[in-house]
């Protein structure tokens, strides 16, 4: 098991101070502060071009959730066990920073990103052109800066953003969008409060999360994540607001990626 | 003019596709985020294509002429770094292999690969094949303006292309066996 042996631990009896916390006040899953209705997502702030060193970055902020994503390639491939050379490959790579969640994660990727990883990497790839780059790699590195719910569907988002912005040939954006299902309310697009809140009540019925990543011009569905207890109906309503908000989110990366062009290219003369 | 990610530019009857768009559909589509450029080829439909930044990057095709850095040799091939597909410099180093059969169009058999490349060497050679699972990609020099283009002798010194199989250093006047390209006169530099 990886353990980290570069710190120096506590003595032996040592706890940590977070047992100690009087337990917050979990918020109840139909009030949203007022701010937002249940069907909202949250604004989005997009910038692409900003690791100069990459081949393609894009930087999202969702509320407060912030991640940050890197492409480089096409690169040489490994051919570890490649039977297929007249497509590229895509590798992606998840980690979510240690100062990320409440509390502190480990250097190591652990299972869950593990993952995450190659759930991303299945909603991206359909959607770049892989024939294209033959015998080469694509390595998208995503990280999470901040975890204040739905990760994934942001992860999606920024790393397709990466990859436009890094000049690699795609069909189309895929964008991803999170709901949760708590009790008989829906929230779109929740926060870490909402998102896990409400899982300390028990693994009852009606409890649940769907992620969603889809090619907004295309209308295709390419990543599709569920996770506890829903009711059938219930399920495909809730692939259905998923993918309203996908739609939604599609004007604001596009600004986002024109300004990234149009500030690293001028127009061609002619 | 701009265009974005899978918009829909114009039908396949209009144009024909270019570097950066796809076709479903019979409609031409975008695939980079970029400026839309029509030329106008002069015999049927014009070319769109979706452009970015100033040079794409290009990846070794069949049939294209590299140039690539010796870093190996072996009684049976030559490794090689690419280091430029045409004239557009390549961000990573792709490998390559010359194999002895490859390097001369002429008694292919009678090859040293000692006598032809040495470690180090600047190489002009052709992409045959992108390789399967195992190797590299499998380059030529079997052609008069394919083969070695900057050497440096044992001396250190650039040395000077004498016939196509001998180069000369200009210090110790020693000479050395190369294959060497007949690089057109048009792109000799003084």
């Amino acid at each position: 098991m990886p353990v980290d042996t570069k710190r120096i631990r506590g003595p032996e009896e040592s706890q940590s101070p977070l047992l100690f916390l009087s337990p917050g006040k979990v918020p109840e899953a139909s009030s949203r502060q007022g701010v937002r209705g249940n069907g909202d997502a949250r604004p989005v702030f997009a910038r692409c071009g900003l690791i100069s060193q990459a081949k393609g970055s894009a930087y999202l902020e969702a509320g407060n959730t912030k991640i940050i994503c890197s492409v480089y390639g096409p690169r040489e491939a490994e051919r570890k066990d490649e039977t297929d050379m007249k497509t590229g490959r895509l590798v992606c790579d998840f980690r979510l920073a240690p100062f990320s969640c409440l509390k502190r994660g480990a250097w190591i990727q652990g299972s869950e990103e593990r993952d995450l990883s190659q759930t991303l990497q299945e909603s991206l790839q359909p959607g770049v052109c892989l024939h294209r780059y033959p015998r080469s790699q694509i390595e998208v590195n995503v990280m999470v800066l901040e975890n204040d719910g739905s990760i994934l569907a942001h992860a999606v988002t920024c790393a397709s953003m990466a990859l436009a912005d890094g000049g690699i040939e795609m069909y189309d954006v895929v964008l991803g969008c999170t709901l949760r299902q708590s009790g008989s309310t829906c929230l779109v697009d929740p926060s870490y409060s909402e998102e896990y809140g409400s899982w300390q009540e028990g693994y009852g019925e009606d409890q649940g999360c769907v992620t969603v990543a889809l090619l907004p011009n295309l209308n295709q569905v390419s990543g599709l994540t569920a996770d506890g207890e829903m009711r059938e109906d219930i399920l495909s309503d809730a692939v259905r607001s998923c993918m309203d908000g996908c739609h939604k989110l599609y004007p604001v990366l596009q600004q986002a990626l024109m300004r990234a062009v149009k500030k690293k290219a001028p127009p061609p003369a002619k | 003019r701009f265009s974005i990610f899978c918009e829909r530019l114009c039908s396949t009857e209009d144009c024909i596709p270019g570097t950066g768009t796809y076709l479903r559909h019979g409609y031409i589509f975008a695939s980079l985020t970029g400026y839309v450029l029509r030329k106008n080829e002069g015999e049927e439909l014009p070319v769109i294509s979706v452009v970015r930044e100033t040079e794409t990057q290009l990846l070794p095709d069949v049939g294209a002429i590299v140039t690539c850095k010796v870093t190996s040799i072996n009684p049976r091939f030559a490794k090689v770094h690419i280091l430029y597909v045409g004239s557009t410099p390549l961000k990573d180093r792709f490998r390559g292999t010359i194999r002895k059969e490859d390097v001369r169009a002429t008694e292919k058999d009678k090859v040293e690969t000692y006598k032809s490349f040495r470690p180090g060497d600047i190489v002009l050679a052709k992409v045959i094949s992108l390789g399967d699972v195992q190797s590299n990609y499998l380059l030529t020099t079997a052609e008069n303006e394919l083969g070695v283009v900057v050497a440096h002798s044992e001396a250190g010194a650039q040395m000077v292309p004498i016939s196509w199989c001998e180069m000369q250093c200009p210090r110790t006047h020693a000479k050395e066996f190369r294959k060497v390209a007949r690089v057109q006169p048009e792109y000799l530099q003084a």
